[in-house]
């Protein structure tokens, strides 16, 4: 009898389960619509994009691809934004891991305000400095290079980065390895590149997948400091070209689409990890 | 004995300590704290394109300028009217998208997937897609579908309107980004907690409200305050929707501090403008920070 009743219940709560996730679904597939009807546009003629905007395309128009790879210089756009990125993350991952080691590691006065100074950036948003971070790049001659977009998109994400490290060594790098280390007479370098950097792959996957993110989607600081042309990021090609052909309809798509790809296919084979990534970053900056 | 610990540790480390941070340090300094002080200094000079020399003093004229100009005035309400009404969405919307997709559903890895899709992008690419969606030209989706159904087309992008769409847009992209962040810190509380509920009595709303809203405060903080600041900075989505535009209508405090404070060269002024932009970020850091602890002190 009361048997009976419990499994009552669960197959209620199964049917309640059932239909949650029929809502859900539902919602998500409305969700999914605008990035639905950006792949079926980029491969649709004008006429047709405007008589059926969400049916699939009858006849597949991949010249509207290679038109838009022309127009925006899609190699140079996306070398230069590639080198952007991977350069950035790289720097980040290097100088805030040794920074954050060291201020993990030393509970002096001085290591405390050091911390403490680098915190204070995640308090300052970089925006309001745009005036003078404009005037400095152009003093020490680094307008219209890729190392300018570099330079401060490592220093706006330098505050993250230390936070993250400090924190994850405090919490889960045992301070008896190095020591037993120590004793085995390495240096304070060797120490760090070979015993301690390999504990800190989470740590650095997040710190890797935020940044990445961060950087490849900035647009402020190539807006800024990139005038040329052949210096320019793809999101400057997708707006240099959007303003440019606004009444072309079906070049434009593609373009969008172009502009896209690239993360997601990041995101196609990361997902898990990016989420992952995503929610360590927020939960621990 | 804790001075001799304390030797040690710093020995453990000794002049490794500078070295290791030193490259972080010289990048921060160079192109965070030393704009962040020239921001300052400017702020109180007549520094612009036609007298970028011999800098003179003059007080807190630029301050009143910010304040007098209507521009900059209409860019500050219209910041913190987006900063807010995306923030407010984000946690209605994105607290109870975590809770059910936090349920044992078959699909839910693909769910969250789904829904945190927008938000790997950039805003300046999400902003064209709905520029192109919204539209109100033949080719606009929504207007396109109302067309076929027979409805009257809607103008999105009326002086009235406008704001508030692009703020639509961005409350599609950014749900899923704090669905996420709910997400993880649902996965942190203990199910015990639920089953002892569960024993006495209580049903899925009231463990919702007794259980899963006091322990989600810090999530809900963390959104609150990155949405609010994330919201106060919005330019991208602006950038490629409205252009600030119609008329004013959609100025915020980044497109006004890029056309005034850069293209136009009023450069003082655009510090100035920066400075108060400071000061409203931390005021609403400050504020949230004492309303958040308020209620987890409320309910705890």
């Amino acid at each position: 009898m009361r048997k009976r009743r419990i499994r009552q219940v669960s197959r209620k709560e199964q049917r309640k389960l059932w239909i949650t996730e029929m809502i859900m679904v539902v919602l998500a597939v409305i969700w999914f619509i605008p990035v639905y009807y950006l792949i079926v546009t980029t491969l649709k003629s004008p006429q047709e994009a405007t008589q059926s905007p969400l049916g699939l395309p009858k006849v597949w128009m991949f010249e509207n691809y290679v038109q838009a790879w022309n127009k925006m210089e899609y190699p140079r756009a996306l070398f230069n934004t590639v080198q952007i990125t991977v350069l950035a993350v790289a720097i980040i991952v290097l100088i805030t891991s040794l920074a954050g080691y060291a201020m993990a590691r030393t509970r002096t006065k001085w290591g405390n305000r050091f911390f403490l100074l680098f915190l204070a950036g995640l308090m300052v948003p970089f925006q309001m400095n745009i005036v003078s971070l404009f005037k400095i790049v152009k003093t020490i001659g680094l307008m219209n290079t890729v190392w300018a977009v570099i330079l401060v998109d490592v220093a706006i994400n330098i505050p993250q980065g230390i936070f993250l490290f400090k924190e994850f060594i405090e919490s889960s790098v045992p301070r008896e390895l190095e020591e037993a280390a120590e004793i085995d007479g390495c240096s304070v370098i060797q120490k760090f590149f070979v015993i301690v950097l390999p504990l800190l792959k989470p740590v650095i996957a997040t710190v890797v997948i935020i940044v990445t993110l961060n950087v490849w989607n900035e647009f402020m600081t190539p807006l800024l400091f990139i005038q040329s042309r052949e210096n320019s990021v793809i999101l400057q090609e997708v707006s240099r070209n959007i303003g440019q052909f606004s009444t072309d309809w079906t070049a434009l798509f593609p373009m969008l689409m172009l502009g896209v790809a690239p993360l997601m296919l990041f995101y196609l084979f990361m997902q898990k990890y990016i989420i992952a990534g995503v929610a360590a970053g927020a939960v621990k900056g | 004995m804790t001075k001799t610990k304390k030797k040690r540790e710093c020995g453990s480390l000794g002049h490794y300590f500078i070295l290791f941070i030193l490259p972080a340090l010289i990048i921060y300094l160079t192109f965070s704290i030393l704009p962040f002080f020239f921001t300052f200094i400017y702020s109180f000079t007549d520094y612009s394109d036609i007298k970028i020399k011999d800098l003179d003093f003059v007080g807190i004229k630029n301050y009143l300028t910010v304040l007098k100009t209507p521009l900059m005035k209409i860019a500050i309400k219209n910041s913190l009217i987006y900063a807010v009404v995306l923030t407010g969405f984000q946690v209605i919307l994105g607290l109870p998208l975590a809770v059910v997709l936090n349920k044992k559903l078959k699909t839910r890895n693909l769910l969250r997937a789904v829904y945190f899709f927008p938000a790997v992008f950039s805003s300046l690419i999400i902003g064209y897609l709905w520029n192109f969606i919204l539209s109100s030209s033949d080719y606009g989706l929504i207007n396109n579908l109302l067309h076929q159904l027979g409805v009257n087309t809607v103008n999105f992008f009326t002086a009235d309107r406008a704001l508030y769409s692009v703020i639509f847009t961005q409350i599609w992209q950014w749900t899923g980004w704090a669905m996420v962040i709910f997400l993880a810190n649902l996965q942190g509380i203990s199910p015990e907690l639920y089953e002892a509920a569960a024993i006495d009595g209580a049903d899925g709303r009231q463990q919702f409200f007794r259980i899963t809203l006091p322990l989600m405060c810090p999530s809900v903080k963390i959104i609150v305050v990155t949405g609010l600041i994330g919201g106060m900075k919005a330019f991208d989505a602006i950038y490629s929707m409205t252009s600030g535009g119609p008329g004013n209508a959609t100025e915020t405090v980044m497109t006004v501090m890029m056309d005034k404070g850069i293209s136009d060269g009023f450069y003082a002024v655009g510090s100035a403008f920066g400075v108060c932009f400071f000061i409203i970020v931390l005021l609403i850091s400050g504020l949230t920070n004492k309303l958040m602890s308020k209620w987890s002190e409320a309910i705890g």
